[in-house]
């Protein structure tokens, strides 16, 4: 059932009742996770926190803390699976989902009031009721008519509920086929915030790092994130807060982290202009060289930390990129994002704090619930550095450095493999970037850096966890301009065609894990299915 | 010299004003003594000279002195109450044996007396409101806001709240609770608190 009034029916019921609030590992749900907080904390809800990696997780989460809590906030989580069926919950627990992951599960969607979809997105085309449910009371008292007309009555119903179970099927079949991402959890936690009269900077930061983490990663179309953008912008507060920082909506760069890193280091690993560099090549070296030659960037400006580069040249680095940009053939190195200006603070892209919290989240070393709490730091809107966001940075640059490695030496050693309709590439074990790029973002960053234009890509890694099973995940083709994904329901058909004991725990459906072992025969009855 | 001993004591309390010395039993009897003395001089003159008015000048003398040392000894008694009062706040209603130690027995019944006192004053508070009491002695100054937000540093297993409901204390798990409930699972460091 979806919400009408996000205010009344949603925030005034959680109000004085104690919330426990399910929370995925992705930075979309964090920016939501904070916003919540913020809301709660000014009206003393009181709740409990608990990150979820996936749904066994989610299920192990809701069985540990489900004492006398009756109301389940599910962010980024727990929309595309029958929620009542898999947690089994006590009739009078009411969840309210939140969760940009789409399709939405259609016993969700028709549920009587104890599962509540919060958001209802415009582009969901959800198969109406009387197509997908179906009372069996005629069964019953078929056998107990007789007679020719009887038999004749019996027949026709029979010939009809195989057109009507037909009909379901195609339908059921049209809505589940591709996975894709609905507007950001965090633009309807702004919304929220916006309808109870308390969307500050704070909120808007979060909503905005939800948005770019959308574009940056690529899960969702570009005139969507447009929109979300758009609705954001609309949000901004009016008066400065007292520590004086605001968020504008501009023109930047299009490079990841470039204000911590050099300008080189950033050109090199932006997963938007480095895969169009071709830096595995030789001619890819010169062809860098000669970009920046062309902004009038001398190498050692370059290669000397961004923060300590010529004023002159900060200043005009963006019309010299873009004007240098298309010599190149390389697509526009500009892109529209939030930034946080600070008072005496440099300032913040949304975009890199995207970064910082995927470094976060999936970093080398910290357990994925620390990272966590680091991340939820890194939203602060303060000035002056925080832990956070230094580790997120660190790791997140760490990270690129090993993904540009991985999709250089793959495509040099020529281990991209054509499988018919798609290619594929394995990160081998022990190699010193599978210990970094082992989650299913960075790994989905190699990914679409490795995908040649317009075909699928699919990725596999050791997974992190579960020694002897590997991730493995699917990119779609032209996945910049529909990032609408079919692996999900394509993994799913396989794995039951070749009987892999496949794992499909992560929330995102185009990725799982499966056994080593497995994974040629898995790939073989992918490649023959979607031939 | 008359009241020269009240004054040692009043000197020796103030030396230390923040705490609470042992209760002075010794010097206390001396003064006392030495006022029975007076008083009892005062009388044997004050009846002998009922028409020898000279020494009138000496029994008034010695009256004020008198005087002057209860004077004293209702200042020290009153400034040692008012550091018991501050105990009762600090230490809550037992006090530690050696902080015991320092009472006399008459302070130590002052002390429990008014710890009822306040405790049953605590108890009424509020209740035409529904709250069963507030302990005053938890906040000195009004808390910015009754809820923290606190993160769980080590697996604690289960915590029931004071309104009945239990929560689960798991790492890395964070949670937003009464105040209250929370300052010793901090001071343990089981939970941290996120400003």
């Amino acid at each position: 059932m979806f919400i009408e009034d996000i205010k009344n029916d949603f925030y005034n019921v959680l109000l004085g009742n104690r919330v426990l609030l399910l929370v995925h590992y992705d930075v979309d749900a964090i920016c939501t996770c904070k916003i919540l907080q913020s809301l709660f904390k000014c009206d003393n809800v009181s709740y409990t926190l608990v990150p979820v990696g996936g749904i066994a997780e989610l299920r192990q989460a809701y069985d540990e803390n489900n004492e006398e809590i009756k109301y389940v906030v599910l962010v980024n989580c727990g929309g595309t699976i029958d929620l009542v069926d898999i947690l089994q919950p006590e009739e009078d627990v009411v969840f309210f989902v939140l969760d940009a992951h789409k399709p939405t599960d259609v016993c969700n969607v028709y549920s009587d009031g104890q599962v509540r979809l919060v958001y209802k997105d415009s582009e969901e085309n959800i198969p109406n009721f009387d197509d997908i449910f179906r009372d069996d009371e005629d069964e019953e008292n078929e056998e107990a008519e007789n007679g020719r007309e009887g038999l004749e009555a019996l027949v026709e119903r029979r010939r009809e509920r195989r057109a009507w179970e037909e009909r379901r099927n195609t339908l059921m079949f049209n809505y589940t086929q591709f996975s894709y991402y609905g507007k950001p959890s965090a633009c309807v936690a702004v919304e929220l915030a916006w309808r109870i009269s308390r969307c500050g900077w704070a909120a808007v930061w979060a909503g905005a790092v939800a948005a770019a983490a959308q574009a940056a990663l690529h899960t969702r179309a570009p005139a969507a994130a447009l929109l979300d953008a758009d609705h954001l912008t609309r949000h901004l507060p009016a008066e400065h807060t007292h520590t004086g920082s605001r968020v504008s909506l501009e023109k930047d760069v299009n490079l990841p982290l470039y204000r911590r890193w050099s300008l080189e280091g950033a050109l090199r690993h932006a997963p938007a202009l480095a895969p169009a560099l071709r830096l595995h090549t030789v001619a890819g070296q010169t062809r860098l060289r000669q970009l920046l030659a062309d902004t009038g960037i001398p190498l050692q400006q370059a290669r000397q930390a961004y923060r300590s580069m010529d004023v002159e040249l900060r200043r005009s680095l963006l019309t010299a990129l873009e004007a240098a940009a298309p010599k190149h053939k390389l697509p526009d190195p500009t892109h529209t994002t939030f930034l946080l200006h600070r008072v005496h603070s440099p300032t913040l892209a949304a975009t890199d704090i995207v970064y910082a919290i995927m470094g976060l989240i999936e970093h080398e070393t910290l357990p994925r619930a620390e990272g966590f709490q680091y991340a939820l730091s890194a939203l602060d809107t303060e000035s002056g550095d925080n832990e956070g966001r230094r580790l997120g940075w660190a790791s997140a640059q760490r990270a690129l450095e090993a993904v540009a490695r991985l999709v250089h030496a793959t495509l040099s050693a020529r281990q991209l493999h054509l499988a018919g309709p798609f290619s594929y590439f394995i990160v081998q074990e022990g190699t010193a970037e599978a210990s970094i790029v082992r989650g299913a973002l960075w790994l989905g960053v190699a990914a679409r850096w490795a995908a040649p234009a317009s075909a699928a890509v699919l990725a596999s890694a050791p997974a992190p966890r579960a020694p002897g099973h590997c991730l493995l995940l699917g990119v779609p083709p032209r996945y910049q301009h529909e990032p609408r994904n079919l692996f999900g329901a394509a993994f799913e058909q396989a794995a039951t065609k070749c009987g892999a004991s496949v794992s499909l725990d992560h929330v995102d459906t185009s990725v799982i894990s499966l056994p080593v072992a497995q994974r040629a025969q898995f790939l073989d009855a992918l490649t023959a299915l979607l031939a | 010299m008359f009241a020269e001993k009240v004054i040692e004591l009043l000197k020796e309390a103030e030396r230390n004003p923040v705490t609470i010395d042992p209760f002075n039993d010794d010097k206390i009897r001396q003064i006392v003594e030495e006022m029975h003395s007076l008083f009892r001089m005062n009388m044997n003159d004050a009846n002998a000279t009922m028409e020898n008015k000279t020494l009138w000048t000496t029994v008034q003398v010695r009256h004020s002195a008198l005087e002057r040392n209860k004077r004293c000894l209702l200042a020290y008694l009153y400034s040692r109450m008012v550091k018991i009062k501050t105990l009762r706040w600090e230490f809550g209603a037992i006090l530690p044996p050696d902080v015991r130690e320092l009472l006399s027995d008459d302070e130590y019944e002052w002390f429990s007396k008014y710890s009822t006192n306040l405790a049953s004053y605590m108890r009424s508070l509020g209740q035409d409101i529904g709250y069963n009491g507030i302990d005053l002695t938890e906040n000195l100054k009004p808390p910015k806001s009754l809820y923290i937000e606190v993160l769980c540093m080590a697996d604690y297993g289960k915590l029931e709240l004071e309104d009945g409901d239990v929560i689960l204390l798991k790492k890395h798990s964070r949670h937003f609770l009464p105040t209250s409930e929370c300052q010793t699972l901090i001071r343990q460091g089981i939970l941290q608190q996120i400003t």
